[in-house]
């Protein structure tokens, strides 16, 4: 484990220090402050309802945000050392494949995590002193979940990195991904409800199969279960299972997200050539 | 540059007795894509000796180290201090401390940090830093960041790293490519401390300056094939062969061969000849190619 310890503080050492992740949390929580400024002003102080929609304007640029930095940054740390030609010294030293994977999903996770939490912190701070009310548990779940997402799209970006023979390459992959899981996911599974008769599971097993979704819809049923704004895949899932229910399966899928491309991505490190 | 024989503080490798084999290489084959690296390769090395891997470009002589190390995968068996590396490649790279031909350490650390990065992989106290780098000559650099470093410099860190965890075996992948003649002359006598302090260093080369001083064996490869194995005096003497200098006392090539054909004159002094261990490698190899070709 001290392994996966000392690759992890290098990963996040070597990441603070980087104008890359330092640009992405500058802009984020530019942005954040600027949604949270311009909800504040266009919607005033109309109590709760206020803080959700706020919230939900933040918590909106983060599905779109984290995911490409984790995507981005997760696809270069295989990659990149192959490139620059220190990969092999690396498995030169005494540890395992997993170990140094691991060490840089968690180094990666937590160095865009504290740019994140920056923003959020950020735009959290300013709608308390505006709002009329902040449901500070509420906030914080929300937190939880972009971080949880953020660990998700590292490991697919780290799957991204290991299968791929050079940086742009990973890099290019781990765009495609993020491309679909944020914007043409959605309209594709639209698409094929209306093509073919995807049923109550089908729409089930499309909601599970792309974690964005998973996420935005567990922070609405818990910001704003109006079932308009949930979507079709939300609305079907809180339908069917109700609030509690929603929150269990797609809690569970969102922990099987986390772990499996992580899981895959060391599988497949270990069985290709360095 | 004045390389200093390292302590034995914070040894955390198998210790190994002198003239047991620290190394096992048998059958070992390596193919990338269609092209054949390694075809079958079988060695061992005794513990406390210096062996030099030599051969020429794409011989396979750092696919053989990478194999060593475990970090590609093989056909065949390689054991270090009795460890498969196959099976358990990380207790395996604890016995081993490996120095790559262009070093690759973290451009944006320090050289102290870079240290400090490998020494908690390697599960040795940090302390041990400041007297590496003291060792490999570096201890003014400390602070300089790695991609500061001039090649030299980054191979003799590298150097450092390995020697970190004072393993009983050592890979040194071109270590003098980088280096000045007095820093070349520095690493051989850093190699021949270690050796008599019972390390077995692995030493692939161009650079054959005095290779005699520093190597006990040599192990040439040449297409995949391991084409000699036993000591550089062996070596020499198959090389040498029928080789001979002639000294043409002052007369023109043109008259010395019109004297011959004339069978008038005769050299006046005839001696071995005295190669260059270049020359020696490249005249094995070639031998070798006609016997083939004969054959």
């Amino acid at each position: 484990m001290s392994v996966v310890l000392a690759v992890a503080r290098k990963e996040l050492r070597d990441a603070v220090s980087s104008s890359w992740l330092i640009l992405y949390a500058v802009l984020f929580t530019a942005l954040a402050l600027a949604l949270s400024y311009l909800g504040e002003r266009n919607l005033g102080s109309v109590g709760f309802e206020n803080f959700s929609r706020t919230t939900a304007s933040v918590l909106n640029l983060c599905l779109l945000l984290a995911p490409l930095a984790a995507l981005s940054l997760g696809a270069g740390a295989i990659a990149g050392e192959r490139d620059r030609g220190s990969l092999t010294y690396l498995l030169s030293q005494p540890l395992n494949r997993w170990e140094l994977l691991l060490g840089k999903f968690a180094g990666l996770s937590a160095s865009i995590a504290l740019a994140t939490v920056a923003g959020f912190g950020a735009a959290g701070v300013f709608i308390a002193f505006f709002a009329s009310s902040l449901d500070v548990g509420t906030y914080l779940m929300l937190i939880v979940l972009v971080l949880a997402l953020v660990c998700v799209m590292t490991g697919l970006g780290l799957v991204a990195s290991v299968v791929s023979a050079t940086r742009v390459q990973a890099l290019g992959l781990a765009l495609l991904i993020w491309f679909i899981a944020v914007f043409v996911f959605d309209l594709l599974l639209i698409g094929m409800v209306s093509a073919t008769s995807l049923g109550g599971g089908g729409l089930m097993l499309a909601l599970l199969a792309n974690p964005v979704e998973i996420v935005r819809v567990l922070a609405i049923i818990h910001l704003e279960p109006d079932l308009q704004i949930l979507g079709p895949f939300g609305s079907y899932v809180m339908e069917r299972a109700g609030t509690g229910g929603a929150t269990a399966i797609l809690s569970v899928a969102l922990a099987a997200w986390m772990i499996v491309p992580v899981a895959l991505a060391a599988w497949l490190f270990e069985i290709r050539e360095a | 540059m004045a390389f200093r024989p390292p302590d034995t503080e914070g040894h955390t490798s198998v210790a190994q007795d002198e003239g047991a084999s620290i190394l096992r290489v048998a059958g070992l084959s390596k193919r990338y894509g269609r092209v054949q690296v390694l075809d079958g390769v079988t060695f061992d090395v005794r513990a406390g000796s210096v062996v030099a891997l030599l051969g020429a470009n794409g011989a396979g002589k750092t696919t053989t180290l990478k194999c060593i190390l475990g970090v590609v995968p093989f056909e065949g068996a390689v054991e270090v201090a009795g460890i498969s590396v196959t099976g358990h490649g990380k207790d395996a790279r604890r016995q081993m401390g490996y120095v790559p031909q262009s070093p690759a350490l973290g451009e944006g650390d320090t050289c102290a940090e870079a240290l400090a990065f490998l020494a908690e992989i390697k599960g040795v106290a940090k302390g041990r830093v400041p007297e590496l780098l003291e060792l490999v000559n570096l201890a003014s650099q400390t602070a300089t960041k790695v991609g500061h470093l001039s090649g030299g410099m980054r191979q003799r860190l590298a150097l450092a790293a390995a020697l970190l965890a004072n393993p009983p075996l050592l890979l040194l992948d071109e270590p003098t490519a980088s280096l000045d003649i007095e820093s070349r002359r520095d690493l051989q006598q850093l190699i021949l401390r270690l050796r008599d302090e019972g390390k077995t260093v692995i030493l692939s080369t161009h650079f054959f300056d005095h290779l005699d001083e520093v190597a006990d064996r040599a192990l040439i490869l040449h297409e995949g094939r391991l084409a000699f194995d036993g000591s550089l005096d062996d070596l020499a003497r198959r090389a040498r062969g029928n080789r001979y200098v002639v000294n043409l006392n002052g007369n023109a090539p043109a008259e010395f061969l019109e004297a011959l054909r004339a069978a008038g004159v005769a050299p006046e002094n005839v001696q071995r000849a005295e190669l260059r261990w270049e020359e020696i490698l490249l005249a094995s190899t070639q031998g070798r190619e006609q016997g083939e070709e004969q054959s």
